[in-house]
């Protein structure tokens, strides 16, 4: 385009961009700060909070899976729907990886592709079906949730004999206790408290941070979600993109399925039965909008994380169950009023120096 | 003189980055109309805003019949007498005509709403502003034009004695605009105010008594009798300077050129009947019609979200079958500033930047679709810059802007994405004298360099100042076409004559 239209003659008031909200308000810093907090006071209160073998491992190894459980919610949330089936389609995806380990005596990775490769066909159906028929996503995905439920029992029922695959092909073991302490590079050796499982959910953050972050599709995912009649007539193919948009929640669904079946050692069918709360919390925990077009996959991570170390460490401070999960809900309460008041004081602050 | 029911003096209103009121006063009086004026951004919406409880002020006093009062809600300003229409639309799609008049004050029999007793207030507000609407048809089916006039039926049934009018007119037909000025004139009549916010000053002139003029947030002239201001001296105070309209730069259209876009009898889902018009190379064609014609419908179904059912659609000359906005975006070229921007237009809750370069991220795309952040600023800025938008960063949500810097924004992603053919629908409602004047010359300049536009506009001094040709429609159909000569009074004589004929035939 050529032409150029002379600006207004008065040109206004040159107004910086420093005027955005200050770096603290960043949900994601607050988020960390409290992680690290927190996680420094069961320390000192309960000195083997810090154990590295014993209570680090499997705590990180939670918040790897969980991790991802969010991220898959984080997907579907990202064009304003929900996903419902997030434990179901992990259950499902994981089923295939058992599958393959005990009936075609595929190798670990084989089994991982097609576990993937499950995990999304189902998400894509899911999405095919919201984006064709127009009902709402939380209806849908609590169909497939219903469906899968049936299926995956009835074909543990029907293949094994305990309701779970046993086979382990060589390296899910590995994956279920090598930490950074058994890659040694010479002498110097990882931290025992970091769990090898966690590459994948690496992989994922990595991927999806630049999906959302850097590439074209990521964005048009977001504005989908933002407005979705304003994004059909600015020319972005919104029913495509919402079909996309789950099958990467069951992707990342089915990916969490098998982290936790390595995790455990079984591939059963009640693996991911407690998967949907923490994906939310860990999602809109983390910056993440319900309403859509907004995504934290840092965020998302710091989220999990929170939810994972008060758990761990009421559970050393030795709270039972039924307490732990009040504590819990006050303590998740704080963090979102606290992220509240951040923003209205800082807010405050800028208006004042305008 | 007459009482004075709403002062205030010295208003302040924050926000982060922008000072929108920084000292602001006002007094109203009963049995006037007040203009409030400004160039957009100035603060008017938002000294509306703060009069009616939706911001609350960071300083100033705000008295109500001479004692001082506080608004800390909507409901509060409702109940001590202060109506108001709202720049933006804020009806419930889902709810009925009558239900969403009643809102504010729903009839009710034993604490529950009485569906029935609904009707009847509802059917007397629309008549008052000579509507004829089903009172129990829901929002969601309503023009935008519709859906205005049932704001202004809400805001009266609310009966105030200072009633608030944000652009009232933006949308609606010159008829309609005559029968809302009627019932402002009678109301005044009974005593109340009623401020009156519009961009086009002939409005002004033809209404108000007294007015006020915002620039940057301060009321640079207070209340003032309208009557010894002329035009250019209300503009001048707006703008800050002389305002000097220059001439436009002379535009031929090859008539023997092959058209661009071609419709030959096409009829649509949506009640369209033989319709035919084309655009050629450079050439302004003007749809204009009444409130309800079905323009915007049309273009909407030749983009492909209605069904065209009959006749042909051909793009260059070939018959073309566009499915969706997206194919007439990156097949055909085709781009649609649509009218709506609330809904259709802008992403309210998204930064500015990513509002503006939608269009064009397939262009900026490297390997694996990554769009590099700087050049897609590096767009955004170009465009900003071009159309003069007033923003605190790029970075900023579109939905902080004043309605005509929204506006600008979603016309910026069609001139970003370097489209072959460009529907404009209502482009410049809402948007100030100086604003209205750039865009003007922005749009004429694009089809001086030969970008063929069809303009979309209610407002008919538009359409003679811009289109080369202007194509008349009523009730879906196309009544006829005449060539523009620039003469408003011819023109309107014509077009009007036009669109009378039929409704001769029809009764
Ligand atoms: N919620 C908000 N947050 C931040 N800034 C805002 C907000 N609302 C308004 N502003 C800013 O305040 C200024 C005044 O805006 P306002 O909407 O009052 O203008 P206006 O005079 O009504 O303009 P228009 O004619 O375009 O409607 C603008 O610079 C706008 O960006
Ligand atoms: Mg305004």
């Amino acid at each position: 385009m050529t032409t150029s239209v002379s600006p207004p003659d008065t040109v206004p008031k040159e107004r910086t961009a420093g005027h955005r909200m200050p770096f603290w308000v960043n949900q994601r810093l607050g988020l960390l700060v409290l992680v690290i907090a927190l996680s420094v006071l069961f320390g000192v209160v309960r000195p083997a909070f810090l154990d590295q073998r014993l209570v680090l491992f499997p705590l990180l190894r939670d918040v790897a899976t969980l991790t991802v459980v969010a991220l898959a919610q984080m997907a579907a949330l990202s064009v304003g729907h929900m996903n419902l089936a997030v434990g179901r389609m992990a259950a499902f995806g994981a089923m295939f990886a058992g599958i393959g380990y005990d009936k075609l005596h595929l190798p670990m990775q084989a089994g991982l592709l097609l576990c993937l490769a499950a995990g999304a066909a189902i998400g894509a159906v899911t999405g095919w079906l919201i984006a064709r028929t127009g009902v709402s996503s939380f209806v849908v995905t609590l169909a497939t949730d219903f469906a899968l439920l049936g299926l995956v029992s009835l074909m543990y029922s029907a293949l094994t004999e305990d309701a779970a695959f046993t086979t382990r092909p060589a390296g899910v073991d590995a994956l279920r206790s090598y930490s950074l302490a058994d890659i040694c590079a010479g002498p110097v050796c990882g931290s025992p408290a970091v769990p090898q499982l966690a590459q994948f959910t690496v992989l994922a953050m990595l991927g999806l941070g630049f999906l959302y972050g850097g590439t074209r599709v990521g964005r048009e995912l977001l504005l989908t979600g933002a407005n979705p009649a304003a994004a059909e007539l600015s020319g972005i193919p919104t029913g495509r993109r919402v079909l996309l948009a789950h099958t990467l929640s069951g992707l990342l669904a089915a990916l969490a399925g098998f982290m936790a079946a390595a995790g455990t050692g079984t591939f059963r069918a009640s693996i991911g039965d407690d998967f949907m709360l923490p994906s939310f919390l860990g999602a809109v925990l983390g910056g993440t909008l319900l309403t859509g077009g907004v995504v934290s996959v840092l965020g998302t991570l710091l989220g999990t994380a929170l939810v994972g170390v008060i758990r761990k460490g009421l559970d050393l401070l030795g709270v039972g169950l039924e307490s732990l999960n009040i504590y819990l809900g006050c303590i998740l309460l704080l963090a979102l009023s606290a992220d509240r008041i951040r923003t209205v004081v800082s807010y405050r602050k800028v208006v004042r120096s305008t | 003189m007459s009482a004075v029911l709403l002062e205030c003096h010295d208003l302040v209103k924050v926000f982060p980055g922008v000072r929108a009121l920084d000292g602001v006063g006002l007094r109203l009086t009963a049995g006037s109309v007040h203009a409030l004026l400004g160039e957009n951004g100035a603060g008017k919406s938002t000294l509306i805003k703060v009069l009616t409880g939706v911001h609350s002020p960071d300083g100033g006093t705000l008295t109500w019949c001479g004692e001082p009062v506080r608004l800390r809600s909507p409901l509060e300003a409702a109940r001590t007498g202060i109506g108001v229409v709202h720049q933006e639309r804020n009806l419930i799609p889902g709810f009925s005509v009558a239900e969403n008049i009643t809102l504010q004050k729903p009839p009710a029999r034993r604490g529950l709403v009485d569906h029935a007793a609904m009707t009847e207030p509802a059917v007397a507000c629309l008549t008052e502003l000579g509507v004829d609407l089903d009172p129990a048809r829901p929002v969601r089916e309503l023009s935008v034009a519709q859906q205005q006039l049932v704001e202004i039926a809400k805001a009266l049934h609310t009966e105030s004695r200072v009633l608030l009018l944000d652009e009232p007119t933006a949308s609606l037909s010159p008829e309609e605009t005559d029968r809302l000025f009627g019932v402002v004139r009678r109301l005044a009549g009974r005593g109340a105010c009623v401020v009156f916010v519009s961009h086009k000053l002939e409005e002004v002139f033809a209404l108000c008594d007294t007015v006020t003029v915002l620039r940057d947030g301060r009321s640079v002239l207070a209340s003032a009798p309208l009557a010894g201001h002329s035009h250019d001296d209300i503009v001048s105070l707006m703008v800050g300077r002389a305002h000097t309209a220059a001439g436009m730069r002379p535009r031929t259209v090859d008539r023997s050129a092959k058209p661009v876009l071609e419709l030959d009898g096409v009829a649509t889902a949506g009640g369209h009947r033989d319709i035919s018009l084309a655009v050629r190379p450079g050439e302004i064609v003007g749809l204009y019609g009444l409130v309800g014609a079905g323009r915007s419908e049309l273009v909407k179904a030749v983009l492909g979200l209605d069904r065209v059912t009959a006749g042909e659609v051909r793009v260059h000359g070939s018959p073309a079958r566009i499915r969706s906005p997206r194919q007439a975006l990156h097949e055909f070229g085709i781009g649609y500033v649509t009218e709506n921007r609330k809904e259709e237009g802008v992403f309210l809750e998204q930064p500015i930047v990513r509002n503006i370069t939608v269009t064009v991220w397939r262009r900026l795309a490297r390997a694996l679709g990554f769009v590099p952040a700087g050049e897609e600023r590096a767009v955004a800025q170009d465009l900003v810059d071009r159309l003069g938008i007033r923003i605190t960063g790029l970075g900023q949500h579109a939905g902080e802007l004043s309605g005509g810097n929204q506006q600008k924004v979603s016309l910026a992603k069609w001139l970003a994405a370097d489209t072959r053919l460009l529907v404009i629908d209502e482009p410049t409602v809402g948007v100030d004298v100086r604003t209205k004047r750039a865009f003007h010359e922005l749009i004429w300049d694009l089809a001086h360099d030969g970008l063929p536009i069809l303009l979309i506009s209610s407002d008919l001094a538009e359409m003679v100042t811009l289109a080369d040709r202007i194509v008349v429609m009523t009730g879906h159909r196309v009544r006829g076409e005449v060539d523009n000569d620039r003469d408003y009074d011819r023109m309107s004589g014509r077009i009007i004559r036009l669109i009378h004929d039929r409704d001769e035939v029809r009764s």
